[in-house]
């Protein structure tokens, strides 16, 4: 009955790039689209999208839409909620994901609404069966997982970064140029400013590599170790609750129920007691390291490698060590 | 400058989950709290409210027990509540909840509609987005500051690198993350006046909800299975001995981590 065929990922723009997630996402279409037919499309909203185009095909979408338009210079979530509404209905794709960033939610939820569509967020699967999606997603912090497909004709979802892989296959794609009449309500929040604090900084949600302090690191000068052990794992640096509330880091550095959920390859836990609400932020990392001085500390229960000592001196000696392997490499 | 919150009762984090295996649906008889990040947007609707004048209704849809969640919301100083409850409701998705929100929204007088970023249970972080868009006004979603200054609003919004700021007219839609602000302790006199403060409970009747999009029947999602996983099993444990750097350093070359 229906003709929706195909996935359309959504694309997120980030300095310039497309996000990891986008091309994890364009990845993970291309297999799917392999079984069960129908294009992977992209759509990119941007000021200027040529090199985001570009990205797109070097990792094998076969259509690409383009939304170009200073509208779209920084996102605003009503204006990327019409450019994508644009793209799905000149594509009719079976599926559309964006990302699990909180862009991609935004953009996800808003269009679901106006098609009336099935909404998956947080995907950590997706598989294809028998012309159906089927998705993956953890809920309450990773302690309930939970199979879902969409009822209706389309299936908006949103796909957490860092599960999927990333990988080029050069294509050439079609290039369609979408002209977007953006409603009056569209334009009504007005960018005012872009402030960088943390210019460079590796994204928390994307890292593959997350160095994490707790209140076990004694103070916020030698906080500065967890970062220097970030820094010589070309890692991201994350923070447990009680050190943000201590005035540490920023809230942008918390990981937990009520900062941010990562799902890197490695986690190292620095001073972290591992309480359920920072695991619930942390627990589907692929492998969990931590350093802790009191040997009943929770973090030892599901860490993959626990050292018991002190975190103080462990870390500046680890960042020492990683040093030294890799100049001796 | 009147305030919707919406408000929502989540699992406490610390109860046991059980799964009642024939309808997928989580057992809800366990210690029920107001969802954390709900929290800082009552808190910033009172703030809102104390600076600038005029109401703030507390909105939930769940079941009877929610009641304590906006009872909560009162207790920390909003003006009146509206629960939305009926059994036809359970078994909503986001799409469905947001609906019901919309829909109940449409009834109440509100210049700024506040959420928190997303629930710590369903953490699909979605409903903000989708009520915005059923009431066709614009989304600030993820807020860190919101500033009012007559019918506009100031805000900004948090990016991995730092922040955006916007302006936007009211009405609008707003989600607010942790560090946007302290939340009050109800007082105790709070805690009393709330038993005093005006709550209505409505159905789905009184609302005229389309049935064919409510509940489960109404859900554009299907659970297809739903599982506890294993708990994450601990690994070694190593006492340091002095060179406890270079052994955990052995170890993520071992793993092929660095
Ligand atoms: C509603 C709610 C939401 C929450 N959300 C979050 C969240 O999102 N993220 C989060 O992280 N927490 C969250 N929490 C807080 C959480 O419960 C814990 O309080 C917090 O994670 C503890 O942080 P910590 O491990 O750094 O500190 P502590 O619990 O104080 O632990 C410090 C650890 O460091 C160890 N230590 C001390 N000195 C040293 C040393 N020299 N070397 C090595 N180890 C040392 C100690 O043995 C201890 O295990 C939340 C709580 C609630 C109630």
């Amino acid at each position: 009955m229906s003709n929706q065929s195909g996935i359309l990922v959504v694309a997120e723009p980030k300095d310039g790039k497309l996000a990891n997630v986008t091309l994890e996402s364009i990845t993970q279409a291309r297999a799917l689209t392999a079984a069960a037919g129908g294009p992977v499309s992209v759509v990119v909203a941007a000021a200027e999208a040529a090199p985001f185009v570009a990205a797109a095909g070097l990792f094998g979408a076969d259509r690409v839409y383009v939304v170009e338009t200073p509208e779209a210079a920084v996102f605003r979530s009503n204006v990327f909620i019409d450019a994508a509404m644009a793209a799905i209905e000149a594509a009719e794709p079976a599926m559309v994901l964006c990302s699990g960033s909180p862009d991609g939610r935004d953009v996800a939820a808003g269009c679901a609404a106006r098609l009336d569509a099935g909404l998956l967020v947080d995907l950590t699967g997706l598989e294809a069966k028998d012309g159906r999606f089927i998705a993956t997603h953890p809920c309450f912090g990773g302690t309930v997982i939970v199979e879902k497909e969409a009822t209706g004709g389309v299936a908006v979802a949103t796909v957490r970064p860092n599960v999927f892989a990333r990988e080029e296959t050069p294509k050439d794609p079609e290039v369609i140029s979408l002209e977007v009449e953006f409603g009056a309500g569209s334009l009504l929040a007005k960018v005012l400013d872009v402030v960088c604090e943390n210019v460079g900084i590796v994204s928390l949600e994307e890292a593959s590599t997350v160095v994490a302090g707790g209140r076990g690191m004694g103070s916020a000068e030698n906080f500065k170790l967890v970062q220097e052990l970030a820094d010589v794992l070309g890692a991201a640096v994350g923070a447990s609750r009680s050190i943000v509330d201590e005035g540490w880091v920023s809230h942008q550095y918390q990981v937990g129920q009520t900062g941010k959920t990562v799902s890197p390859q490695l986690y190292i836990a620095c001073g972290i007691s591992g309480a359920i609400q920072h695991a619930a932020g942390m627990q589907t990392s692929k492998c969990i390291v931590a350093i802790n001085k009191d040997p009943e500390a929770a973090i030892f229960n599901f860490a993959d490698y626990g050292m018991v000592g002190d975190a103080v001196a462990l870390v500046p000696a680890l960042t020492e060590e990683i040093r030294k392997r890799k100049s001796a490499s | 400058m009147n305030i919707a919150v919406c408000v929502k009762q989540v699992i406490d984090t610390e109860a046991e989950k059980k799964l009642d295996p024939s309808s997928w649906r989580l057992d809800r008889n366990v210690n029920c709290i107001l969802n954390p990040y709900d929290e800082y947007a009552v808190e910033e609707a009172l703030r809102i409210k104390e600076a600038h004048g005029g109401q703030v209704v507390a909105v939930c849809m769940g079941p009877e027990k929610a009641t304590d969640a906006v009872r909560k919301a009162l207790a920390m100083g909003a003006d009146t509540g509206v629960l939305v409850s009926d059994e036809a409701l359970a078994g909503s998705d986001a799409q469905g909840t947001a609906y019901v929100l919309a829909e109940a929204l449409k009834g109440l007088e509100w210049d700024l509609i506040l959420f928190g970023v997303r629930s710590t249970d369903g953490e699909t972080g979605c409903v903000p987005a989708a009520v915005a868009e059923r009431l066709g006004i614009p989304l600030l979603s993820t807020l860190a500051k919101v500033e009012v200054e007559g019918s506009t609003l100031k805000v900004h919004r948090e990016t991995e690198q730092g922040y955006v700021a916007y302006e936007c007219p009211t009405p609008a839609v707003l989600s607010v993350i942790k560090g946007i602000n302290e939340p009050r302790y109800p007082s105790m006199m709070g805690i009393m006046g709330a038993k005093k403060k005006p709550l209505e409970v409505k159905d789905a009747g009184a609302l005229s909800l389309d049935k064919s999009r409510i509940g489960l029947d109404g859900a554009k999602t299907r659970v297809l299975s739903a599982r506890i996983p294993e708990p994450r099993k601990a690994g070694v444990k190593v006492e340091d001995d002095g060179s406890g750097a270079q052994k955990i350093a052995e170890f993520l070359a071992s793993e092929k981590l660095v």
